[in-house]
């Protein structure tokens, strides 16, 4: 087992580099160049333009500009070029601003699938079940930007108050329980929003793997020996239709970076979604690259952590 | 069985207790409700984020906007677009000139040019009036002798690989005996009005290379780029404008330290300071010496003739007291940074810009990286406080999210889209201002492909498109019709114009005189070869999406075949305009206040990445635009622009199709507040000055707790 996890990690690192080198590479190589040289300031002078290159150090070549950032990244001195703010900083509070967001749309979609799922395949056929499957087709259908601005119109039109960003604007004097209030209510719309579409395919997989449960012949024992439905259903056929899913949150992990992008952008939500776009934007390469890298490293250690979750929860799988 | 129980009850539990925050949030009839506070707090939506908070850093407009209010220049513009004394009280302008003896020229008579010879015929000259105008712009003549100065000079060159390179050349230069002339006023015909005296062609063949000696060893190239730069490194006649400024005494920043002189110079020295990267290093490039005459008077001298620097010092001016050496060397030891930051750490590094200190209405607060910008009312403003206590700027990416927190109060204003200004419009509870900016829109021929080579060419294309129609459709009312290259409310725009008037027939007319007919297939043809070419724009712009579609459509029409393309900002700028390689594109404008046009259609401003991209070459129009960023008379300015705009209109390098409207929208329940005579308060509409700016008065606005009828 250890050594399994040990191999792995060694394996993960030597990717890690591989993925920050290519990735390194086309950001670089895409068209555009950092807003901060712009040619089409008018009043800038091309020996300007020259000196802030060389601070930047555009015009070394591709690897260097690789090993300056590695150097920068790894002493803490790296900046974003937008600002000169260091970058390591800037994420960790945009990081803290994500997590809540986050957390609740993860609370959301795994507390509503689960009964949405099971509910469904208990009653296998019903006009439940076949209006669930055919809302979950639509929801995972509609794209998600879409529903939001549908969602922020009618809120807006009809109940008349602030969806947008993390409070309202102006809040400061009020009472602390208004002003967490406040919060809560900012947190509720973009979450149900970001939750939709998982919530949507979670409890489709729920009611096949439930299906594929019931229809096992330890089901058909428990049922034969007496036992209550609600007791077979819950007690045996629930846990071991739960095993897939205990992987699933090992992958959950690089969904932090990249799956809030659209959302934060049209909350004007201040997380790591919406800095990695406008660095993408403003060509911002040293926030570019760190987020790249962070989110390669989740998405390696979010891997490793759910075949190790797997060898832990299923009996069955040893790790070599 | 507990299982199921808690599977319905924690989904429902938890949305429930979501659900039930909506009631504790306010509305927008009601936005005071439980906070008082929010009627004197002012909310601004903007799309990006500010990126450094120092005046002579800053270089985006969400930057500035928070910048102008925290910082204050000497100068700033006046509801006419005047300058105006702020830090400032009031300002003179006058001139010295230097004229160098040239050694290898002679007199007319024949004489040998010497120091003494120069003086005595230009003393003679001005007692006896001989010259014109000579005795009414000079008040003083006198002898400088010779002397030896050491300068650095920076020179730009491309490597083999064409990457550029800048190079300095540490350079001695033996100035020659010079006289010095006093004027009260700036003379740009100076040096014209000596002809008589110094003979024609005395400011040619002057002897440079035995005056500016290298000191160092320099490859032909360079050699080659230093010559290029003698007669700036020693002009034979040198101009050299003084403005004094006396400033406004008793000012303090927002941390209790006095304004003054120091602090003018200091920003000065900071902008021109190669380290700190400044991006208005053009604007006070011109400027020679910054000197300290006593703590509230500066003297600065320019180098050369450039009337638009002036206005450069209504940029805001930074307290010397906590950005000089000693201040940042002190935060540099308080980081603990590693060797490497230490040693480059420079102003940009500084805490400074994200804890601005200046002298304006509002003092900062707080910034919350793309959330918001928090200001806050400095009660020690000379000129007394403002109306509101509290000033945010909330970062909105979408517009219409931007849209949906002003309705819904949490924003009072934002840069509405027309589209949206015309919902607001019938609405009782909003006021709508629209008023010309410094903005216009265009298509530009490239004048160096033979195709549009002609004048009548270019205006018979210009003719063909409906501007008023594209006013009315696209921009749904919002811009008006605009002939040429100056910003429509400014003095130096010529009213009496006319645009170009919508006429197909007489297009086609023209093209027919210039033998153009048309064939079988409705396309112009001349020489077997039909009028054919490429229209471009860039990506991400919908209305100039649509421009180039009506254009193309509307040439058609008369048999012009046209190709229309939209590429990526990089690439549109990289491949096409940069380069010159293109037929057609449609593009825009934004101008400054001032009347210089150098950079954009001065026949030496045509080259790769210059700004004349459209190539447009008039020796007339060179000279004039030359003449008007000399000139320091306001009247005369005002001529030679009028002139500008009737020669570029008549030459349409571009077809000017219309200046936009900018449009804005705020909530009905702001005010202006006024005090009368006897203290009681009295309410006034917001009103755009002539500028288009509706925030000139902004110290003064108020939100009431009703919506007032006006």
């Amino acid at each position: 087992m250890w050594n399994f996890i040990l191999r792995n990690i060694g394996q993960r690192l030597i990717l890690l580099v591989i993925v920050s080198f290519v990735a390194h590479s086309f950001i670089h190589l895409a068209p555009g160049e950092p807003s901060e040289v712009d040619p089409m300031n008018p009043r800038m002078k091309p020996e300007d333009i020259a000196k802030i290159r060389a601070a930047f150090h555009l015009d070394d070549p591709l690897h260097v500009q690789y090993a300056y950032w590695i150097r920068d990244l790894f002493n803490g001195e790296l900046k974003s070029f937008k600002d000169s703010q260091p970058v390591l900083p800037k994420i960790w509070d945009r990081f803290l601003n994500s997590l809540p967001l986050f957390i609740l749309a993860t609370i959301l979609v795994w507390t509503l699938a689960f009964p949405a799922g099971i509910y469904g395949a208990v009653h296998r056929g019903g006009l439940y079940d076949r209006s669930t499957v055919f809302l979950s087709y639509a929801l995972i259908s509609v794209p998600g930007f879409f529903l939001s601005y549908l969602a922020i119109l009618w809120v807006v039109g009809w109940l008349g108050v602030p969806v947008i960003s993390i409070k309202t604007f102006g809040m400061e004097q009020a009472e602390p329980a208004y002003k967490i209030m406040d919060r809560v209510w900012h947190l509720v719309i973009p979450s149900v929003m970001l939750a939709i579409g998982g919530i949507a395919v979670l409890s489709r997989y729920v009611r096949s793997q439930m299906l594929e449960v019931l229809s096992q012949d330890y089901v058909r024992t428990a049922r034969a020996k007496g036992l209550q439905e609600n007791t077979v259903i819950y007690g045996h056929a629930l846990g071991n239709a739960l095993l897939p899913f205990v992987t699933m949150f090992g992958l959950l992990l690089p969904g932090l970076i990249g799956g809030s992008v659209i959302f934060e952008q049209i909350f004007a939500w201040p997380g790591l979604g919406r800095l990695a776009y406008e660095a993408i934007l403003a060509r911002d390469f040293p926030v570019i690259m760190t987020l790249n890298f962070i989110a390669a490293v989740l998405t390696l250690s979010g891997t490793l952590l759910s075949d190790i979750l797997y060898a832990v929860v299923d009996p069955r799988i040893r790790l070599h | 069985m507990i299982i199921k129980r808690l599977l319905l009850f924690i989904p429902l539990v938890l949305v429930l207790l979501l659900f039930q925050s909506y009631f504790w949030v306010p509305t927008y009839e009601n936005q005071a409700a439980g906070n008082p506070n929010r009627l004197v707090t002012y909310i601004e939506g903007s799309s990006g984020d500010a990126k450094i908070l120092n005046p002579i850093l800053n270089a985006d407009s969400a930057s500035s906007s928070i910048v102008g209010q925290v910082f204050e220049g000497l100068l700033d513009l006046d509801e006419n677009l005047d300058l105006r004394g702020r830090l400032a009280t009031n300002w003179q302008i006058s001139e010295r000139a230097y004229l160098a003896v040239n050694p290898h020229h002679r007199f007319p008579d024949g004489q040998e040019v010497t120091g003494k010879q120069l003086l005595r015929r230009l003393r003679v000259a001005w007692e006896e009036e001989t010259l014109e105008g000579f005795r009414e712009s000079v008040t003083s003549l006198e002898l400088l002798p010779s002397e030896k100065r050491e300068e650095t000079v920076s020179l730009l060159l491309t490597d083999a690989s064409g990457k550029p390179q800048v190079h300095e050349v540490p350079v001695m230069i033996d100035i020659p005996e010079r006289v010095r002339f006093t004027l009260p006023q700036v003379d740009q015909d100076l040096f014209d009005r000596l002809q008589l005296v110094l003979g024609e062609h005395y400011f040619k063949h002057f002897p440079y290379q035995n005056l500016i000696h290298p000191q160092m060893e320099i490859s032909k190239e360079i050699e080659e780029a230093l010559r290029v730069k003698f007669p700036d490194i020693l002009p034979v006649g040198e101009h050299n404008p003084i403005i004094v400024f006396h400033l406004r005494q008793g000012v303090t920043f927002q941390d209790g330290h006095e304004f003054d002189a120091g602090d003018v110079k200091f920003t000065y020295e900071a902008i021109m300071n190669p380290k700190n990267l400044s991006p208005r290093t053009p604007d006070f490039e011109p400027i020679k010496t910054v000197e300290i005459v006593d703590p509230y008077t500066v003297k600065i001298i320019y180098k050369r003739l450039y009337s638009p620097a002036i206005t450069a010092w209504t940029m805001g001016i930074l307290p010397e007291h906590l950005l000089n050496e000693a201040s940042l060397n002190r935060e540099k030891q308080e980081r603990n940074l590693s060797d490497e930051a230490q040693e480059s750490f420079g102003m940009r590094d500084s805490r400074f810009n994200r804890h601005p200190i200046g002298s304006g209405r509002f003092q900062f607060v707080e910034w919350q990286g793309d959330e918001f910008i928090h200001l806050k009312r400095f009660d020690g403003y000379w000129e007394g406080p403002a109306q509101y206590q509290d000033y945010f700027m909330r970062i909105i990416p979408e517009l219409f999210t931007q849209e949906v927190e002003f309705r819904t109060g949490a924003v009072d204003f934002y840069a509405a889209q027309p589209h949206q200004v015309e919902r607001y419009k019938n609405d009782h509870r909003y006021q709508w201002f629209s008023s010309l900016g410094f903005a216009y829109s265009y298509i530009g021929y490239n004048n160096r492909k033979p195709l549009f080579a002609e004048a009548e060419i270019r205006k018979a294309l210009g003719m063909a498109i409906n501007v008023d129609e594209i006013i009315h459709y696209l921009m749904y009312g919002e811009g008006e019709r605009t002939t040429g290259p100056y910003p429509k409310n400014t003095e130096w725009y010529d009213p009496s114009i006319q645009p170009l008037p919508y006429d197909p027939q007489r297009a086609q007319a023209i093209f027919q005189n210039a033998g153009w007919h048309m064939n079988e297939d409705g396309w112009l043809e001349k020489d077997g070869k039909i009028f054919q070419f490429n229209l471009i724009t860039n990506n991400g712009n919908p209305i100039r999406k649509n421009l180039m579609t009506i254009a193309q459509n509307a040439w058609k029409k008369i048999g012009v075949k046209v190709n229309t393309q939209v590429f990526e900002w990089a690439v549109f700028l990289g491949d096409f305009v940069n380069t010159g390689d293109f037929d057609a594109v449609v593009l825009g404008w934004s101008m400054g206040i001032d009347p210089d046009l150098y950079q954009i259609w001065h026949s030496s401003q045509a080259g790769p990445q210059q700004l004349n991209f459209v190539g447009y070459k008039s020796s007339q129009a060179d000279s004039l635009i030359v003449r008007i960023r000399q000139e320091y008379n306001r009247e005369r300015q005002r001529e030679l622009t009028h002139q500008l705009h009737r020669l570029i209109h008549e030459d349409q390098p571009y077809t000017f199709l219309y200046a936009p409207l900018s449009t804005r929208v705020l909530d009905k329940k702001i005010v202006l507040v006024q005090k009368n005579a006897d203290g009681k308060e009295e309410y006034k509409k917001i009103y755009p000055l002539k500028s288009g700016d509706i925030t000139f008065y902004f110290h003064k606005w108020r939100k009431l707790e009703f919506t007032p009828n006006f």
